[in-house]
């Protein structure tokens, strides 16, 4: 183990894997900077140059666009009051005030210092959870892979859509993509419809650029007269000095919020696609709930900063250990770094820790590595970010468009890569307008091969479809999936149907079963732990007398 | 009830499907394998028609969510996306003739002309042109010779040469 340590630490720190990581830290932070160019585009676009390089230089590159873009979000928020990510949202609600209010140093240290403490804890979890999560994942046999990787689209499709139906028809467009061409179990080409190119299917890369990268350049320069403006026009933004030491010390005082937070983002991103989108409301959310002094949110409190910007990017630690230790990606960074390590012909599963040590080590070094490096390259960005946001939209997505083009083309060198993209960025701006989400329909690209292999792998070893329902795993993703698809309505109606009040308590309940048919006493002891956490709401519910708060009326 | 434009959607999906099952009866019958290559699709398929008729249904009861846009409207709001769907099917169409180098900076210097300011002057053509050139001969360099990929040469520039 040490060997493999050691040789991690060798190669993350060569000169050259330290070159590319603070290259790959710089790109995230300014791309997760400017409005509109999201923290997936920056990493999909980081791909390309990424397929010459031996696998853990390439991915260290990655991560290192993965930790700038979450942090990288902050800066134009907290100047401009215009989130440069998702990930952010909830940063600008007091990041924006305290920073206008005279203290954007201030401001800027508490969120790039959250920003690093709550990655830093992600990272210490990521190296303890990932290999106990992938020990469990070893008991995973062919069914219950097929029902994880249901949960993982059924969460995904009703986490990132408002329209669950629209959700769950991307994800499931998703595996159709993926069955097109030569399937992996037979070798018999599928609707190829007569065309050559298409008998081998769509390489995976060419169809997720074009999905996420290429459509969202096209919707970016949609609105013609936007398009021509500058990326953001403030005059708010000028160099500003991050007071790193007063930001440090508020944020220690504050310690509660931010382990709170940062093991808000942990979980989150290990929720298959719930990311940093979600997570650093949440956290906001939590940590007005527990302060003293709620009011004071969204006037510039400290509080406000570190709950967003720890949980952002905890949740990359998160998604990390999903990937590293079931091989279904977290989000759909993850995602693309899958493909990355496909790419390089390594199969992310419960057996790639055991399987690749030192490739698994220099992921967690590199991911902790990032963070030290984005502290560093903060101010240079700061200063990078107000340049960029100068140039036009639409300068900017001309020549990443061609730049997408030459991308894919380096994956296999042959001009059909380019078609596919172009095929599938009109499909992923067609999808985006017409309001479908593209998180499912990428997953659904990407977990398609191994839904199907599971699935052959089952039916090969028994064709006795209840084993499905009878395993524990299975069935305890069967469970939490079909509570997933409930899980938006009870979202909307929460405390205002009847119904929502018996939604967690029977969640609790119906898990006891599979927790139970688990080996070990730990398993059956959590499950019947959670049978009296269910019996607790049920009796306090019953209580209240099942109370629920009247609809909202129309005119409100 | 009254179709929506999400109404329309759910049609074309339904009839996408009918167009994929039909192709799935002519996937090639193997005597080898544990399931056929045309399970697995049709499992999915049956799942897409079934989503498909759910929202066909809930978006006949719901309220529009999103107008059907008239021709002239469609132009207008959709110009530059039209713009760079048309340069760009132009510009992979004509790579074995113009390579990367040509064609990319075709595109990019048409692009940006097209996308960018109203009234085209000197000025603005000719700092498109710069960008164009330093862009697309920068990536051109940094993928030949740093990362050794063999981009599409084109027939013209080998002519040339």
């Amino acid at each position: 183990m040490i060997e493999h340590i050691l040789g991690a630490f060798g190669e993350i720190f060569a000169l050259g894997n330290l070159a590319l990581m603070t290259l790959g830290v710089t790109a995230g932070l300014i791309a997760g900077s400017i409005p509109g160019f999201t923290i997936t585009m920056a990493v999909v676009l980081t791909l390309p140059f990424t397929f010459g390089l031996p696998a853990i230089e390439g991915l260290a590159t990655m991560i290192g666009v993965f930790v700038g873009g979450l942090s990288g979000g902050l800066m134009s928020g907290m100047l401009t009051g215009i989130p440069g990510t998702p990930s952010s949202v909830a940063t600008t609600f007091d990041g924006f005030p305290l920073a206008r209010s005279g203290k954007p140093g201030l401001a800027l240290g508490l969120g790039v210092w959250s920003s690093f403490f709550g990655g830093i804890i992600s990272a210490v979890l990521l190296v303890t959870l990932a290999p106990s999560l992938a020990r469990v994942g070893l008991e995973f046999g062919p069914w219950d892979y097929f029902a994880l990787v249901l949960f993982a689209l059924t969460i995904t499709a009703s986490l990132s859509s408002d329209n669950l139906i629209k959700g769950i028809i991307a994800g499931v467009l998703g595996l159709l993509i993926a069955a097109i061409g030569e399937d992996e179990i037979n070798g018999v080409a599928r609707f190829s419809f007569g065309i050559e190119d298409l008998e081998s299917g769509f390489s995976f890369l060419p169809v997720l650029i074009g999905l996420f990268a290429f459509s969202q350049l096209l919707s970016d320069v949609q609105d013609v007269e936007k398009a021509r403006r500058p990326l953001m026009e403030t005059q708010a933004a000028k160099a500003v000095r991050i007071e790193h030491w007063r930001a440090i010390k508020t944020i220690l005082a504050r310690w509660v919020n931010l382990l709170r937070s940062s093991l808000i983002g942990v979980f989150t991103g290990v929720l298959p696609a719930a990311g940093g989108s979600i997570s650093n409301i949440l956290a906001y959310d939590q940590a007005k709930k527990a302060s003293k002094t709620p009011e004071a949110f969204g006037s510039g409190t400290p509080d406000g900063i570190i709950a967003p910007e720890a949980a952002n990017n905890a949740t990359a630690g998160g998604a990390l250990i999903t990937m590293m230790a079931l091989g279904i990606p977290g989000d759909i960074v993850t995602a693309v770094m899958l493909g990355a390590l496909l790419i390089h012909n390594v199969i992310p599963s419960p057996t790639f820790i055991g399987d690749n040590p030192e490739l698994a080590y220099a992921i967690f070094i590199a991911f902790f590595l990032a963070h030290f490096i984005m502290i560093g390259t903060q101010a240079f960005c700061l200063r990078a970010f107000l340049l960029v946001v100068r140039v036009p939209a639409y300068a900017l997505a001309t020549v990443i468009l061609v730049y997408c083009a030459i991308g894919v083309f380096a994956l296999n060198n042959i001009i059909w890569d380019i078609w596919v993209l172009f095929i599938f960025g009109v499909v992923g701006l067609i999808m985006r307008n017409l309001g479908f989400p593209l998180a499912p329909i990428i997953l659904g690209v990407v977990l398609g091969e191994v839904a199907e292999l599971n699935l052959s792998r089952a039916l090969a070893i028994s064709d006795d479809l209840s084993l499905f329902v009878n395993r524990p795993w299975s069935l305890f993703f069967l469970i939490i999936a079909a509570f997933s698809l409930v899980f938006p309505w009870y979202q909307k109606h929460r405390g205002r149907h009847p119904l929502t009040l018996v939604f967690l308590p029977l969640l609790c309940l119906a898990l006891i079963t599979p927790l139970v048919m688990m080996n070990g006493w730990f398993r059956p002891t959590l499950g019947a732990g959670l049978g009296l956490f269910a019996m607790f709401l049920l009796i306090r519910q019953t209580r209240r007398g099942w109370r629920v708060e009247p609809p909202p009326s129309p005119g409100a | 009830m009254r179709m929506t434009r999400d109404s329309y959607v759910a049609l074309f999906l339904l009839a996408l499907c009918g167009v994929f099952f039909h192709a799935s009866f002519e996937i090639e019958v193997t005597n080898y394998g544990t399931i056929q290559s045309s399970l697995w699709p049709r499992v999915i398929l049956t799942a897409l028609t079934a989503m498909s008729a759910l929202f066909l249904v809930t978006s006949l009861r719901r309220p529009d969510d999103g107008p059907v846009v008239a021709a002239g409207g469609f132009f207008r709001r959709y110009r530059n996306a039209l713009w760079i769907f048309a340069l760009f099917f132009a510009f992979v169409a004509t790579l074995p003739v113009l390579g990367m180098l040509i064609g990319g900076f075709l595109f990019v210097f048409l692009a940006l002309s097209a996308l960018g300011p109203a009234r085209l002057a000197v000025r603005p053509l000719a700092i498109h042109g710069a960008i164009a050139a330093l862009a697309v001969g920068l990536m051109w360099a940094i993928f030949t010779f740093g990362l050794r990929v063999i981009l599409p040469e084109g027939e013209l520039l080998r002519g040339l040469v």
